[in-house]
């Protein structure tokens, strides 16, 4: 497994700027996600650092060696496709097989080889089935199977889940996890799901229209947004972003205040202590163990969340709290985030 | 709201099972398909079967007796040296033929199946020698080998290299060979539209995946794309088969079955039998023993077609296995140590970026001259001088250009104009007016047809009948064409364009029930549905919301139609003899019978007419062609 390093990553397609001065450093061994919302250039740079696709300016090195000018197969990049591209005439066996028949590896270490990534990821029983013969799951399993099977210099993945039902989703989610731990891989995770990428990852690579937003730890990300958009892209609900007046700052309408739902909650009665916003309760959402609260404070719509919605009415008065440590500001020009004192 | 979400699953489970009860075909659907059946059965089936009883005929020339001879004709056929002869030349042509097609039509196929600019372009130039009408094709073909005064002579003089020069079509084997080469001419660009389709279905991901497990561009052609094509090659390789079967208009015009019998294949001699020696009963025969051979490949070809799609089959969901194997945490085996890999490419990755892209210019503008040039060098013959195209010793440079030629044969003025050039301007009449109502006739019957075989696919009797009209179009059309000759003397319509218009029907009305079907697949079931409950009776349906939907389809059955028609050769040469109903491609064929020098000038203006309608379609509606060439593809 290798380091990867990118920088002033540039690529266009005609005059239009796909990606734009990209820089990335990514460890040995790291999971790290490119999160974004589709068009966002994050499927394009997966593409470059593989090198299927050519860029316009930068460079890409694996452990500081320099590969931008090197043909796809010789930067023995594994990728894991989003329809898992099996080859569809070949048995399982062989379709684990082909990278290694590529590297003209001895028939023996190729069947112990095949042997090992079928057990890893338990395929034995069907390693003489063809694909349109798997199930989904399956056939995500022949993918990464395929993409491990030659000691690749890094794994990159472009949604590989998305095409699975919810609750598989969840399963290999955690079994992509447990399997790069194991086999100490360089993964490169490209998702549009922000779940996914704060369960999977070391590091989140939040992109819009390509440019890097924020690079940190899920939690970081979520916890420290750099802008209003990762802001807004993480966390489900939405975060509320409110001009900080409504909030009782009064800074000229300079600065917004983003708070998440799950951090505003309906004031006990007569303490109205830290951010305190009163309007009317118009709507409360069921979502199982958390209850949403849809408030009308001025003419912004508020959520705000509860565990317990019994004395609410639609109709009536509410107040909802939050500490003023969970809230974000965000410079009401740039978007960006203005870091407490 | 969980209460009215229940309520309606309840409502929908009902509806569910009062559909299944009731689910039975409309009247209106078997009256959609009526007619089409019929005037297949009287016009393809019925002569099938006549030209079947006339092959247990033999029949006196001098008193015109029959008399019913069983099994004979067939019988004296295995005695026949000059069956044999024939039967093996037939197979040679196919087999060449097939390799021919398959091989070239798969590069080209790979070229047209790249992004790069001008493949627009390429692709309708490739289209040409395919839309073109055979007649032309053997003209010019035959014009390029002529040993005189020829095209590739002269252009071998132009350019020093005299000694090469040969009478080509004169050595017999040699013969047998070019003729086979401008069929594959003709043929490559359907097999290349079929493989690129092929290629087009493939997702792209495959080659990327390939790429990346370190497979170079030879490893993926026979590992990915090849393996993919499987399927698609056994098919082309059937149509292309039977296609090679049926070829009879380039051999009438480059060769008639000579030098000697050298390319006297099975369909050239059923011709001679029947209609130079007038022996039906024997012709019938010969024609019948290709019939046959061509109803074994397309019932073949049925077979592989039914095994594909029910083979067609998912799985989808985990199964218990695999969720035990999620359950599971089993101690496992350790990863092996791979040796270093060190990939190295033939040539630096600088000199690959800019040779590929050059080998790749240079084979895309061999296979664009290669189906252009022809075609240019039969324009400019058709401009230039009379004189220019006898002189010998033979030159490709033409002394003058002019419109002489299109002259003669448009503005026929006093006696400079043979009687046959007179015939060009009342044969382009004939052969758009046959085409016009062919196709207005054959497209508005096969649209009713193809409504009810896409919306009832899987009933029995929709399925057989559908397969049934398939077959129809396997059958050479020597084979119809005697019963039609005969049938239509009887019935005084010889030499009519109604004549041609009922034979042609034989293979068109098929065609575009079948082109129509394709096209209502693509339509949702739920519009249909749409259409009822808003209260429109199904035929209401039909023309007032399904026709303006599928009207592109419409476009392309009888754009498809009208080329087919006006290309037509056999039915018309052996169905009309005067000016009255002779189309284009018939006069074409005149001038080589008469009896005086060839009047090549007006020859090659008359082919330059005859190309226009296809060029302009392989240009400007190509989108069309396409359509009509994979889905009628059987029909070459």
């Amino acid at each position: 497994m290798a380091s990867i390093t990118l920088s002033g990553i540039g690529k266009s397609y005609g005059k239009v700027d796909i990606l734009k001065q990209l820089d990335l450093s990514i460890a040995d061994g790291e999971f790290i996600s490119f999160l974004g919302p589709s068009g966002c250039g994050k499927s394009t740079l997966l593409y470059c650092i593989s090198g299927l696709e050519d860029i316009n300016t930068g460079t890409i090195a694996f452990d500081g060696q320099d590969m931008t000018e090197l043909s796809p197969r010789e930067r023995n990049i594994a990728l894991v496709f989003q329809d898992y591209a099996l080859y569809p005439h070949m048995a399982v066996r062989d379709n684990i097989a082909f990278p290694l028949r590529q590297q003209k590896v001895t028939p023996d270490l190729i069947r112990r080889q095949v042997d090992w990534a079928a057990e890893t990821l338990g395929l034995e029983a069907l390693l003489d089935r063809l694909p349109n013969e798997l199930s989904g799951g399956q056939r995500q399993r022949v993918a990464v199977g395929r993409a491990i099977v030659r000691n690749p210099a890094a794994l990159l993945m472009d949604e590989p889940l998305s095409n699975l039902d919810a609750s598989l989703r969840v399963r290999m989610r955690s079994e992509i996890r447990r399997l790069q731990r194991e086999l100490k891989m360089t993964v490169i995770f490209v998702t549009h799901d922000q779940e996914e990428a704060l369960v999977l990852s070391d590091r989140i690579a939040v992109m819009k229209d390509g440019v890097i937003q924020q690079v940190a730890s899920p939690m970081t990300v979520y916890k420290e947004p750099a802008n209003q958009f990762v802001a807004s892209f993480i966390g489900s609900p939405q975060m509320n972003f409110l001009p900080s007046a409504l909030a009782g700052r009064n800074d000229n309408g300079g600065t917004i205040i983003g708070i998440r739902p799950h951090d505003l909650s309906p004031a006990a009665a007569g303490r109205a202590d830290g951010i305190s916003l009163t309007g009317e309760l118009a709507f409360v959402e069921s979502a199982g163990p958390i209850h949403f609260l849809e408030v009308m404070v001025g003419d912004h719509m508020v959520k705000g969340a509860c565990a317990d919605p019994s004395g609410l009415t639609p109709g009536a008065q509410l107040t909802l709290t939050a500490d003023p440590r969970s809230a974000c500001f965000f410079d009401a020009q740039s978007g960006n985030r203005i870091k407490p004192q | 709201m969980v209460f009215a979400g229940h309520k309606l699953t309840t409502a929908l489970d009902t509806s569910v099972t009062i559909r299944r009860k009731t689910r039975r075909v409309p009247a209106f659907s078997y009256g959609a398909v009526a007619p089409a059946l019929l005037i297949v059965f009287l016009v393809a089936g019925l002569p099938l079967l006549y030209s079947l009883y006339l092959s247990f005929n033999t029949t006196n020339p001098i008193t015109k007796r029959w008399v019913f001879v069983g099994l004979g004709n067939y019988a004296k056929l295995l005695d026949n040296a000059e069956f044999w002869g024939a039967l093996g030349r037939t197979a040679y042509f196919a087999v060449i033929s097939v390799a021919g097609t398959t091989i070239l039509g798969t590069i080209i196929a790979l070229v047209l199946n790249e992004r790069f600019p001008g493949r627009g372009l390429l692709r309708s130039a490739v289209l040409v020698p395919w839309a073109m009408a055979p007649v032309a094709i053997g003209v010019l073909w035959s014009f390029v080998f002529a040993g005189s005064f020829g095209l590739l002579n002269g252009l071998l003089n132009d350019l020093g290299l005299s000694f090469l020069t040969a009478a080509w079509l004169g050595d017999g084997f040699r013969a047998l060979n070019l003729v086979a080469l401008t069929h594959v001419w003709n043929q490559a660009p359907l097999t290349a539209l079929m493989i690129l389709s092929g290629l087009q279905s493939m997702p792209g991901n495959l080659h990327k995946a390939a790429i990346l497990d370190g497979a170079g561009p030879i490893r993926r052609f026979f590992s990915i794309t090849l393996p993919w094509l499987k399927s698609s090659y056994l098919f082309i390789a059937i149509i292309a088969t039977i296609n090679a079967l049926m070829t009879f208009d380039i051999l009438l015009i480059m060769t008639r079955g000579g030098p000697g019998t050298a390319t006297t294949v099975l369909s050239w001699l059923g011709y001679l039998q029947s209609f130079s020696f007038l022996r039906f009963g024997e012709g019938a025969a010969i024609l019948y023993v290709l019939t046959l051979a061509s109803l074994a490949l397309a019932i073949i070809y049925f077979f592989i077609f039914r095994q594909r799609r029910s083979a067609e089959h998912m799985m989808d969901g985990a199964t218990p296995s695999e969720m035990a194997w999620h359950a599971k945490r089993a101690q496992r085996n350790a990863m092996v140590t791979l040796p270093a890999y060190r990939p190295h490419s033939l040539l630096p990755a600088r000199v690959t970026r800019v040779l590929a892209p050059a080998l790749f210019a240079l084979v895309a503008i061999v296979i664009f001259l290669w189906s252009v040039l022809p075609v240019l060098a039969l324009i400019l013959m058709s401009l230039s001088p009379a004189a220019d195209l006898i002189r010998t010793p033979a030159t490709v440079i033409p002394t003058t250009l002019t419109f002489d030629n299109f002259i003669s044969v448009l503005a026929a003025e006093g006696h400079t104009t043979s009687a046959q050039a007179k015939r060009v301007p009342l044969s382009l009449m004939n052969s758009f007016i046959v085409g016009a109502i062919v196709s207005v006739i054959n497209v508005a019957l096969g649209t009713l047809a193809g409504y009810a075989f896409a919306r009832h696919a899987k009933e029995r009797f929709f399925a057989g009948s559908l397969w049934a009209l398939m077959l129809t179009r396997m059958i050479p059309g020597l084979t119809l064409v005697l019963p039609f000759f005969i049938t239509f003397k009887t019935l005084g319509l010889l030499d009519t364009r109604m004549a041609l218009v009922i034979s042609y029907s034989s293979f068109l009305l098929p065609l575009s029930a079948w082109m129509m079907k394709a096209t209502f697949e693509s339509v949702p079931i739920s519009l249909d549905r749409a259409a009822l409950v808003d209260g429109c009776s199904r035929f209401a349906m039909l023309i007032k919301v399904l026709l303006p939907v599928v009207r592109p389809g419409v476009i392309a059955a009888a754009i498809f139609c009208f080329l087919v028609s006006w290309n037509e050769f056999l039915f018309a040469l052996i169905l009309t003899s005067t000016p009255k109903a002779q189309t284009i491609p018939v006069v074409i064929s005149g001038f080589l019978n008469q009896a005086q020098f060839y009047e090549y000038g007006p020859l090659f203006a008359a082919s330059v007419l005859s190309i226009i309608p296809p060029v302009v379609v392989a240009f400007f509606f190509q989108r069309y062609l396409v359509q009509g060439a994979l889905s009628g593809a059987v029909k070459g």
